[in-house]
């Protein structure tokens, strides 16, 4: 054919044909299951855990996953895609979102998110090539009253400056939390702290 | 029965629909997308929105609501009072026509859907003729989404109707929704693609020229084609057809609407499965075998040389001599025309019907779905016409036998005479047991559309034509008797079989099946009133 069409016909690059879901992590999402009256119900809590475990969803995550729930590959995709929050792509260690809207954009994040950009040397939607970091945009981070501000990982930083970025993304525990979250959707740890979500 | 009012008419619709449907099968023009009677309502397209009496919530009077409702999913109630001839619900439709405009890319002249699309129905009867965007299209991309099917994103209206048949009707579910808002996009999950037996219904239901089918693509513009309403043969559930045809050329073949049967659909074998009518090596002549020679003879000279030749048979070995194979892939009319014929010559004919093939087995469609939920069923016997062709052999009494006790017959010498209908479009007819009884016989007629090792045994060969290019009636698994008309002449010089058969029964002039079920109804009770499905309303979707 004359014109170009996206062939999808053809499996993804990062759809193989080993499953890349821990034993762990499918015990896991296999412990929501009891929560609802259907399988399907789980989806979202499933892709949770495969994102905090593996980093990403992956073409043969979600294929792991409609296996699991009993439901097509193509519903898992859908819903994949239609979150921001899953990241479809292998992502950094961490993730720095800086917020667009309005009361951040008043109080100067463009200059902030212009700060980090030059700092980690990549763009919107990019990772640096050591996967440190990848670095986002959103709408709205939720805490307008302390525009402009970042958010690395689980830890919100408000009043950001753009003299601050350098220091603030050199900092090893810019992402450590001071109070205690919930590990209802996280990834498996083995007994020193690393992963487990890979088969 | 509800009665409703729209636009100050006065409407009595069944209970249970919802206004769009009572006021599509009153005959308004109401534009809509993703609104299809055969899926479920979502009410995502906008475009169906009309204006409603609700009761003011201080004196209970009924007056106009401020806010548009979607029709589609506003069910009809006694008293209901809506408008759709009104400036704020054509504001509506105008401004939602310009939104789905936005991205569009406009290329109607190279578009397959153009003629038949419902972006072009309703731009121009509720949109407006000028784009007042300044900014550049967002250029969605074309993608290979399946065998047969291509799907291009620049001129969806993500109505989701082709993923809610592939959720509901198929229950195979390969298409999905990615992204959101103004970047969502119809999609396959990457290597599952659109591959199930009724993906074909996508394209149909597509209202604009998004999901294309590879077979039809740049074949034919629509405004030539020219459409016949006739059964599907690929098996024996009888689905109803249309047949889209320009120029005694078929193009395309899509559902017709036969609720109970097979609704708004059609599977992929019936939709694609006619490519034998334009083999090249087809039999399109009358031959008569003579001292080895097959040579071509006259249409107007063959009812008389093969009356002579039946009767010579007859007055040698008997009338019961004589025996006839009638088809499954015959209609009744032909049957009956056949075995009249052959009984006025040979009072004692036996009849049988051919050979019954099985292809595959039983589909139920949704996949997977409990007994009794089934919304389409594909069946393992690809023939149309059984039960018909066993009821004519029937109602004509006298001896029917069935085929083995005919070729063991013929084989033993007390059949001398056997008039062998095919029409088979398959490589496995005819069996060898047909091949051996053919080898002893005085006298072998056979009518078949293909060459083959019994056409090549035939003292006299008739040409038998495709469906498309025959009328008549087929009779479905469940008894159910339906006509089909001819779409296309026959190639070259063949005839009709109904028509060469009429003549041979000695009638004048043209046949019509019409009319033959006429004087079948006398043996046949109930076959001159063969079922027609109703007409879908016509801005049903």
């Amino acid at each position: 054919m004359a014109w170009k069409a996206i062939d999808r016909i053809t499996p993804a690059d990062d759809d193989g044909d080993a499953p890349v879901l821990s034993e762990a992590v499918r015990e896991k999402i296999r412990s929501f299951f009891p929560r609802y009256p259907e399988k399907r119900a789980a989806l979202l809590p499933a892709l949770h855990i495969v994102q905090d475990a593996v980093g990403y969803v992956s073409h043969r995550a979600m294929r792991d996953i409609a296996e699991l729930l009993d439901i097509p590959p193509a519903q898992v995709l859908d819903t994949v895609t239609f979150y921001s929050h899953f990241w479809t792509r292998p992502r950094g260690r961490k993730v720095v979102v800086a917020c667009r809207s309005l009361s951040c954009h008043l109080t100067g994040a463009e200059a902030v998110i212009e700060a980090v950009k030059r700092h980690l040397g990549i763009g919107e939607h990019e990772t640096t090539p050591d996967g440190a970091f990848s670095f986002v945009t959103e709408e709205c981070l939720g805490a307008c009253e302390q525009g402009p501000c970042l958010l690395i990982n689980e830890r919100l930083h408000g009043r950001v400056r753009p003299e601050d970025v350098p220091r603030l993304l050199n900092d090893p525990d810019n992402d450590r939390l001071d109070v205690p979250r919930s590990d209802l959707y996280d990834g498996i740890r083995g007994p020193t702290g690393e992963m487990e979500g890979r088969a | 029965m509800a009665t409703i009012i729209i636009d100050g008419r006065e409407i009595r619709c069944r209970d249970g629909i919802n206004v769009l449907q009572a006021a599509l099968e009153a005959g308004f023009d109401v534009p809509h997308y993703c609104y299809h009677p055969g899926l479920s309502v979502v009410a995502s397209c906008r475009l169906c929105l009309m204006e409603m009496k609700m009761p003011d919530p201080r004196t209970n009077e009924p007056q106009w609501s401020p806010r548009l409702v979607p029709s589609c999913q506003t069910p009809v109630r006694d008293g209901l009072e809506v408008r759709f001839d009104s400036e704020k619900v054509r504001a509506n439709q105008r401004s939602v026509m310009e939104y789905y405009l936005v991205n569009h890319p406009l290329d109607c002249p190279v578009c397959d859907k153009a003629g038949e699309c419902y972006l072009q129905d309703y731009s121009y009867r509720f949109g407006q003729a000028a784009s007042r965007v300044v900014d550049p299209k967002h250029k969605n991309p074309k993608k290979d989404i399946g065998p047969r099917t291509l799907l291009y994103q620049d001129r969806c209206v993500l109505c989701s109707r082709c993923v809610r048949f592939t959720q509901e009707v198929s229950g195979t579910s390969e298409l999905c929704l990615v992204d959101r808002g103004h970047r969502a996009e119809i999609d396959v999950f990457p290597g599952r693609p659109l591959d199930n037996p009724l993906q074909g219904n996508v394209v149909d239901i597509c209202p604009v020229g998004s999901l294309l089918d590879k077979s039809f693509l740049f074949k034919q513009r629509v405004w030539y084609l020219r459409t016949a309403a006739s059964i599907c043969r690929g098996c024996s559930t009888g689905c109803a057809i249309r047949v889209d045809h320009h120029e005694d050329r078929v193009y395309r073949l899509r559902p017709r609407w036969n609720p109970g049967v097979n609704d708004w659909w059609i599977c992929d074998r019936g939709r694609f499965g006619w490519d034998f009518i334009r083999a090249p090596d087809r039999i399109v002549s009358p031959q008569i075998c003579r001292g080895g020679e097959a040579g071509r003879v006259d249409w107007s000279s063959l009812p008389t040389m093969i009356r002579l030749r039946i009767e010579q048979v007859v007055r040698r070995h008997g009338p019961t001599s004589v025996a006839a194979i009638l088809s499954p892939e015959m209609a009744c009319e032909e049957a009956w025309l056949l075995g009249t014929f052959l009984r006025g010559l040979a009072p004692g004919a036996p009849l049988a019907r051919g050979p019954v093939f099985v292809e595959g087995q039983e589909e139920r469609f949704p996949v997977g779905c409990a007994p009794g939920q089934e919304r389409f069923i594909i069946r393992p016997e690809p023939h149309p016409n059984r039960r018909g062709v066993e009821a004519v052999i029937e109602g004509l009494g006298g001896e029917s036998a069935d085929l083995e006790e005919i070729l063991g017959r013929a084989a033993g010498g007390a059949i001398r005479a056997l008039w062998v209908v095919g029409g088979y479009p398959r490589p496995d007819w005819p069996d060898q047991a047909l091949l051996a009884a053919a080898e002893k016989l005085e006298l072998l007629v056979v009518q078949d559309m293909l060459p083959g090792a019994l056409t090549r045994r035939a003292h006299i060969l008739l040409p038998f034509c495709a469906w498309l290019e025959r009328e008549g009636t087929f009779m479905n698994h469940a008894g159910l008797l339906q006509p089909f008309e001819q779409a296309v002449q026959p190639p070259e010089e063949a005839l009709p079989d109904g028509q060469y058969l009429w003549a041979l029964a000695g009638h004048a002039g043209l046949y019509r099946a019409a009319r033959v079920r006429e004087m079948m109804a006398a043996g046949l009770p109930g076959f001159d009133r063969p079922h027609v499905p109703p007409e879908e309303p016509e801005h049903a979707h």
